[in-house]
């Protein structure tokens, strides 16, 4: 992979400026509550911007690793900071940028520990941007536990709904998958017997077929609990649950996208072969959850629960996606990423200011909302349309390129993707039914619709969405460059 | 820029543009809205009938692609298809969805949702443009699927209105249930084929490029997708469920343009479906049995507009079966399309009158219309009767023309059953159209027993926020004519009914009279010649004849004075509520998804991710506290105990180390 | 040979002070002695470490700076250990070990 340094030190900025927004966080009073909602927003607009230059400022043309900074850290283990954009991280940093940013905005009404919420928010938002744009082994898994650990406080302390119950089981999952992923980067980095973590060179070793074998399904499964990959996904609907709002779409959006891509990036660059022999049950893994998901989706009664099952079901495409080892799957697979991460940023945005209002999720209780908040449900229409595979939005093209390469790959599965559509619009549109049409709930009549302030972030989300949706060639033109030379490294 | 390529450029985006203004600025505003939907539907009428008369003759067809996504094996091109077909078409499109917006704004004036519904209608009008133009068939999809959104938005418009949002939902579910098979068949083509160009595949499956097994099960599969579009059999049930939208927009989408939509589809890629004589049996099949199937439950509706719906899904299959029967036959798409062409016309017709009565008298039932003294709103009576005989397809109206071209075709085949199936299902077509037509006319007295049968309390129609308390002037008004929000004296006009619904009616019925004696300059247009039918004088009479026999029939049961207002099949007790209950297909659907879908996999999926997926995990984790509570026996809080262990063990580790060197 | 000027008779005695502190820290009940036997112990092990110093290492001072560390050590320990038996003390009205069972499993 050709590598070209950086001229300005973006990535380490968009990496340093949530940490810079949380150091000045550190020195304000809890009483300075606009100050602090501005600092946050300011450092996390500015982690936006600068991904948002690294996307479009990426040269298509020139292809490999662009902005890349490298310097050492620890000789002697051979650990090194290693940062760079390609096609294939790009769109995951843009997508954590944008997140940030309307996650801000959106967290604008809290009240309850002000200070205290955004510093963890930035902490877990500087891990997450480090695993993005990480080239080395040991700062990949560094920020990769960073971004989990806060999770746990945010969720404790600013949660809902067994709140303790699912702060803990999703830190013991997420732990119990580092189990398995710390034992296979280490054989990896001790066969290797070049002494480095640096994730380029050590795809140039061979490693030999057993050892790829196991590290490969200790990463898949490890790294696969992120992703909520079935059947150890339980833990993301209860933990989407009880998470308040901007974690939701953290949590959702991005969080579980380092999973997958760590699934990319790591098991299937480092083990080609492991990937091989592996692939058959990663494809099984991934069509069971897109079916399971969307068939418990359509029993489920919180709205949380119901865009919980959702993602399982989406993060499936993913999944199956990665499986095919096509250039299409992949090219799917991670433009899936990106519009899933918007779309349930999105989900659980709208639903976040229902809940803030009514105190509910219960969409049996809810009823008729489209009259009481318009703007607010349709939000929520639109990821939901955006869910059931509408085209004109991001996620169609991700599933249209992801089922073709799978039904080529492995025919049944495809297929039985391709049904769960259908079950999948039904699940999607019962939930709008329930929750927003027919009429309303008297107890409800009176609150206000969406205010354009916080509309601005929705709208945000809903612009990506639709541009991505109108101009899927702009991002799938920048994810083939990384995947093609990708798929002829394997 | 190429003009031709703006123009369709243009019609595409404009209404798109029209949508996403509404949507998020003007929505609250009605004239607003309604003046930046108008323009955008407008611009692309007079687009549509200029390239009409500047491309009439056209030879060869006028293709534009771009890239829109290109990956590996997947590329999509973004392009327009412009030839006699599209073109057709695109007219049509253009045409009914503009006088359909002019004629919203009598029906839906002062409705709190109008800007929205024109948003709609704006995302409708370029979804069903851009279908019709698409230069490929995964393009052709992503319309085909934008113009189902907009059916669900559209359909579900009332959304307070519980049946409504259940009929959108249904709607969008159930055809979403063909397009599933129809994108298997997309992407079974994208695999083995490798393009899916609509010229392209015409050419190839014409001269033999594809292996046969391909085009059958992909033509097979292609047809799921037209079966849920144009509602055929078994996924028909949601169409008459959609006319709990407004009836402006069951008359665009939901007769004329949009459920057309399958149709034009079978007709855009007729050389290729018609390469499988396998698949066209099936479909002829399928379309032979919804014709009599929907025929059937027209003839006992009550409900004005779920006759239409019912005639509508007949139609189709009518459609299909002429297209289906040229393609056994080695015709051409020309019986087919006409029909649809005219089709559209008498029946946008159909229902922009029954929504005139339904304005006008606050209900759907025929019956209580007819009582009201339906038949004194002068200009929908006089055009829905002109309809109708365009519907039973009598001499001059367009409907004759193109149902004998049908009927044609399908005598060309060697087995005669399909044309004898064909003309009993105009019989039947022209009896439950009459009996409309006589219901309406020849109201009876007062007194009659006859009405206490069909009555229904009229309820407050009222758009479905008829009981909501915020005073647009609106809700119960509706219902009544003596209370109508905009009340037709005001328009200073006798019939009732203000201009701008009665000019669309006028402007529909005018086609309608001479549609059907442009059947040579189309033909020419469509297929490059005029092939001289050599229409057998047998079967015109019969065609004639039953449709006569049907209006006869009608006559007897529900014309004339001493009338019994029973209808033959009341007759057959067994087979009337076998009709009523619309062959029990709705209720094997829903029998289904409660069985399967909700109760079986839902139920269970849910079940064993509670118990044994995520129980599993709690048991782990549930055990391993459990473990640690059984263990801490060892802790027996004397702490020189603890030491002594300590020290005895270290002192074995040191022995162990020191013996071992 | 003078007894005094052998490596062998320190750590005799460093052997000795460390048993009795072991069986001070085993056997004694009353917290404040089980503290005293514990310094028995790090003296045994400093007298050790001069002891190696003087006899063996080849830098004089490497075990003396060790000695005066675990001097600072004791001094630490001592303090932290006191103010524990204080906080025992206080709860319990008892400095013995057995009355300490609040954690029996």
């Amino acid at each position: 992979m050709t590598e070209h340094l950086a001229s300005f030190p973006y990535l380490s900025c968009m990496l340093l400026s949530p940490v810079a927004g949380l150091f000045i966080l550190l020195f304000l009073k809890e009483e300075q509550r606009t100050l602090i909602r501005g600092v946050s927003l300011v450092s996390a607009g500015m982690a936006f911007a600068l991904s948002i230059y690294t996307f479009v400022a990426y040269d298509k043309q020139l292809g490999g690793l662009q902005f890349v900074e490298k310097y050492e850290w620890v000789k002697g283990f051979g650990i090194t900071y290693f940062v760079g954009v390609e096609g294939m991280n790009a769109p995951l940093l843009l997508l954590t940028g944008i997140v940030i940013f309307t996650g801000v905005l959106t967290m604008w009404e809290l009240q309850d520990r002000v200070k205290e919420y955004f510093i963890f928010q930035l902490a877990l938002v500087t891990g997450v941007f480090g695993v993005f744009m990480s080239y080395d082994l040991f700062f990949f898994f560094l920020f990769y536990e960073i971004a989990v650990v806060p999770m746990y406080i945010l969720i404790l302390i600013w949660g809902s709904t067994r709140k303790e119950y699912a702060a803990m089981k999703l830190t013991l999952y997420l732990m119990a998958g580092s189990g398995l992923i710390i034992p296979g980067m280490l054989l990896l980095y001790s066969s290797s017997g070049i002494a480095t973590f640096n994730m380029v060179a050590l795809h140039a070793v061979q490693f030999s077929p057993w050892i790829q074998k196991v590290v490969f399904v200790l990463l898949l499964l490890g790294f696969g609990v992120l992703a909520a990959v079935w059947p150890f996904h339980t833990w993301s609907p209860v933990g989407h649950v009880a998470a308040p709002t901007a974690v939701s779409m953290l949590h959702a959006g991005v969080l579980m996208k380092l999973g997958s891509f760590a699934i990319l990036r790591v098991a299937m660059y480092l083990c080609p072969q492991g990937f091989q022999y592996w692939a058959e049950f990663m494809g099984l893994l991934a069509a069971v959850g897109i079916v399971y998901g969307v068939f418990v989706g359509l029993a489920q009664t919180d709205l949380k629960y119901v865009i919980g099952y959702s993602s399982v079901s989406h993060m499936g495409i993913v999944g199956l996606g990665l499986a095919t080892g096509t250039v299409d799957g992949l090219n799917g697979a991670v433009f899936q990423m990106f519009a899933h991460g918007v779309m349930t940023a999105l989900f659980f945005s709208a639903v976040g200011f229902i809940y803030d209002r009514t105190h509910t999720r219960e969409i049996h209780e809810l009823g008729g909302f489209s009259k009481i908040m318009p703007v607010a449900s349709a939000f929520f229409i639109t990821a939901a349309l955006c869910g059931a595979g509408v085209p004109g939005m991001a996620s169609f093209w991700a599933e249209l390129l992801v089922l073709i390469a799978a039904v080529q790959v492995f025919p049944v599965r495809g297929l039985a993707a391709i049904a769960a559509l259908v079950v999948g619009a039904l699940f999607a549109l019962r939930v709008v039914q329930n929750t927003f049409f027919n009429k309303p709930n008297p107890k409800f009549v009176h609150f206000e619709d969406v205010s354009p302030f916080l509309g601005l972030p929705r709208m945000i989300l809903i612009g990506f969405l639709i541009f991505f949706g109108i101009f899927p060639q702009t991002m799938v033109s920048l994810i083939k460059t990384s995947i093609v030379p990708f798929i002829k490294g394997m | 820029m190429d003009p031709i390529l703006l123009g369709c450029l243009l019609c595409v985006i404009l209404p798109l543009v029209a949508f996403g203004l509404i949507m998020i600025f003007t929505w609250r505003r009605p004239n607003l809205s309604l003046a930046i939907s108008l323009v955008a539907s407008t611009i692309p009428l007079i687009i549509a009938w200029t390239m009409l008369f500047k491309l009439w003759g056209i030879k060869e067809p006028l293709i534009f692609t771009f890239n829109w996504l290109v990956s590996d094996l997947v590329k999509v091109p973004f392009g327009f298809l412009i030839d006699p077909v599209s073109l057709i078409m695109l007219v049509i499109v253009a045409t009914i969805s503009w006088l359909i917006q002019i004629y919203s704004i009598g029906y839906m004036g002062g409705d709190p949702g109008f800007g929205r519904y024109y948003a709609d209608l704006s995302l409708f009008a370029m979804s069903m443009l851009g279908l019709v133009i698409s230069s490929g068939l995964l393009q052709l999809y992503v319309f085909w699927e934008l113009v189902g959104l907009s059916s669900y938005l559209l359909i579900g418009f009332w959304y307070e209105k519980f049946s409504a949002s259940e009929a959108g939902k249904k709607a969008f579910v159930v055809t979403r249930f063909g397009d599933v098979g129809f994108f298997m068949g997309l992407v079974f083509l994208t695999i083995f084929f490798g393009s899916l160009d609509i010229a392209g595949l015409n050419a190839a499956a014409a001269s033999d490029k594809m292996p046969p097994w391909l085009i059958t099960t992909s033509a097979l599969l292609i047809f799921c997708g037209i079966a849920g579009k144009s509602a055929q059999f078994p996924i028909h049930v949601w169409l008459p469920d959609a006319m709990e939208g407004p009836t402006p927009v069951s008359a665009l989408l939901h007769s004329a343009t949009m459920v057309a939509a399958g149709v034009y589809l079978l007709t855009r890629i007729f050389p290729f479906m018609a390469a499988s004589a396998t698949a066209m049996l099936i479909i002829l099949a399928i379309a032979t049995l919804t014709m009599i199937l929907s025929s059937t439950i027209g003839m006992v509706a009550t409900d004005i507009k779920q006759v239409w719906a019912y005639s509508t899904v007949s139609q189709l299959a009518f459609m299909a079966m002429g297209l289906s029967a040229a393609g056994l036959a080695h015709g051409t798409l020309f019986a087919g399309y006409f029909h649809l062409t005219t089709h559209a016309a008498f029946k946008a017709l159909l229902f922009l009158c029954a929504g005139a009565f339904i304005h006008h008298f606050g209900t759907n039932n025929f019956f209580v219309m007819s009582k009201e003294g339906g038949r004194k709103l002068t200009i929908p009576m006089v055009t829905v009767t002109i309809a109708a005989l365009a519907l039973c397809g009598i001499f001059p109206m367009a409907g004759f023309f193109s149902k004998e071209l049908i009927l044609g075709t399908l005598a060309h085949l060697d087995n005669k059953i399909w044309v004898l199936l064909g003309l009993f299902g105009a019989f039947l077509t022209s009896y439950y159209t009459f009996r409309v037509i006589f219901v309406m006319l020849f109201p009876r007295a007062d007194d009659h027993p006859a009405w206490e049968q069909y009555w229904e309390e009229p309820e407050p129609h009222g758009h479905g926020h008829g009981d909501d308390a915020h005073g647009h002037g609106h809700g119960d008004a509706h219902a009544h004519d003596d209370a109508h929000g905009h009340g037709h004296g005001g328009h200073g006009d006798s019939h009732g009914v203000p201009w701008v619904m009665s000019f669309p009616l006028l402007v529909l019925a005018g086609f309608t009279l001479v549609l059907g004696f442009l059947q040579t300059p189309l033909e020419t247009f469509l297929l490059g010649k005029s092939e001289p039918h050599e229409m057998s004088f047998v079967l015109l009479a019969s065609a004639v004849g039953v449709a006569l026999a049907g209006i006869g029939m009608a006559w007897l049961d529900w014309g004339r004075k001493t009338a019994s207002w029973q209808g033959f099949i009341k007759q057959i007790p067994a087979l009337e509520t076998f009709f009523i209950q619309k062959w029990y297909i709705d209720h094997f659907w829903r029998w289904f998804l409660d069985t399967f879908i909700y109760g079986v996999f839902s139920k269970w999926f849910t079940y064993n991710d509670r118990r044994v997926v995520d129980g599993g995990v709690d048991a782990v984790a549930f055990s391993c506290i459990g473990g640690g509570r059984w263990l801490s026996f060892i802790q027996t809080a004397f702490l020189q105990f603890n030491l002594l262990f300590m020290v005895v063990v270290l002192a074995a580790v040191g022995i162990y180390l020191l013996m071992g060197r | 040979m003078l007894l005094f000027n052998q490596l062998e008779t320190y750590l005799y005695v460093a052997l000795v002070l460390f048993f009795i502190g072991l069986y001070g820290v085993l056997a004694r009940r009353n917290l404040i002695a089980i503290l005293i036997s514990v310094e028995l112990i790090l003296n045994a092990a400093s007298l050790n470490f001069m002891a190696f110093n003087r006899f063996l290492a080849p830098h004089p001072a490497v075990g003396q700076v060790i000695a005066l560390f675990i001097m600072a050590v004791a001094a630490a320990e001592a303090a932290i250990a006191l103010s524990i038996i204080i906080a025992v003390y206080r709860k319990l009205k008892s400095v013995n070990v057995e009355q300490a069972t609040e954690l029996r499993g």
